[in-house]
């Protein structure tokens, strides 16, 4: 591991069936993730978006993958920066910015296909 | 609406939450992993590290946004999220005690960002399992002052 490594990317598509899967797995019922007629109310984009804890699974997906296992994972702190909009595809990677005795810092991001990025984070894993 | 600043440092009461091997399945297929320990039957099944969403991200922020003394609104965005891992990963069986508390409420333009810190720890031990920090934005409910 050395700064300027890249994490394997991971992506991800946003659709009614993930939301509903992602909703039921976290306990995170908010319609704004696939119900069209609240979303056209609350939402920033007026349509369905995908749960940004989604984004943040995907995102620490890449994380844990690269460094091979959950329980070398310390942190992980995202912002989600732009909503992920239904019916489209995100993807997800890091690059290392800091290597010390005992942690690795990994920058993260998350970007949509529509050129958003909609997700900007660290990833501090163990050696 | 603005939120009730009088808050920030509030403890809500702790929650116990039980993690069961079928609800990290659920959750680890939702997102497509491929760790087989997260499908496993054996003693060796873990949760991935965003599991801690599921422990704390709707039980620990109902208790704050169902607070009628807060004044929360349905007009939200999760802004950001942070969690700390203590010393090994969820596994089966594990009772973690959650205490909510309300870190910060801070205004940006029209919109307030509302902290809410969820410390989970082993029941049996009382070490900590993960330390939650969720922003949670409410779109347009700043105070007009702040706003202009």
């Amino acid at each position: 591991m050395k700064v300027g490594d890249e994490l394997p990317e991971v992506s991800g598509e946003s659709n009614l069936v993930a939301s509903v899967m992602y909703a039921a797995a976290s306990g995170d019922y908010n319609p704004l993730h696939y119900d069209k007629s609240f979303a056209e109310h609350v939402s920033p984009t007026k349509d369905i978006i995908a749960h940004g804890m989604m984004s943040m699974g995907l995102a620490s997906r890449a994380l844990t993958g690269w460094a091979g296992g959950c329980e070398k994972v310390a942190s992980i702190d995202v912002r989600l920066t732009k909503p992920w909009p239904i019916g489209t595809k995100s993807t997800f990677g890091g690059t290392v910015t800091a290597v010390d005795d005992e942690v690795v810092t990994v920058e993260l991001w998350g970007r949509n296909e529509n050129g958003d990025t909609i997700l900007k984070g660290l990833g501090v894993v163990r050696r | 609406m603005a939120l009730n600043l009088d808050k920030v440092g509030h403890v809500y009461p702790a929650y116990r939450y039980e993690v069961a091997r079928e609800k990290i399945r659920e959750y680890a297929r939702a997102l497509g992993e491929t760790d087989p320990r997260y499908f496993s039957d054996g003693d060796d099944c873990v949760a991935p590290p965003t599991f801690a969403a599921t422990v704390t991200v709707i039980h620990g922020g109902h208790a704050a946004l169902e607070d009628p003394e807060l004044g929360a609104h349905p007009v939200l965005v999760h802004g950001s999220q942070r969690f700390e891992y203590g010393d090994r990963p969820l596994k089966p069986g594990d009772v973690l005690e959650c205490t909510p508390s309300i870190e910060s409420i801070i205004h940006k333009g029209a919109n307030e960002f509302l902290t809410i810190a969820v410390d989970c720890r082993f029941a049996h031990s009382g070490d900590l399992a993960v330390l939650a920090k969720e922003t949670i934005v409410f779109l347009g409910s700043a105070p007009r002052e702040e706003a202009a």
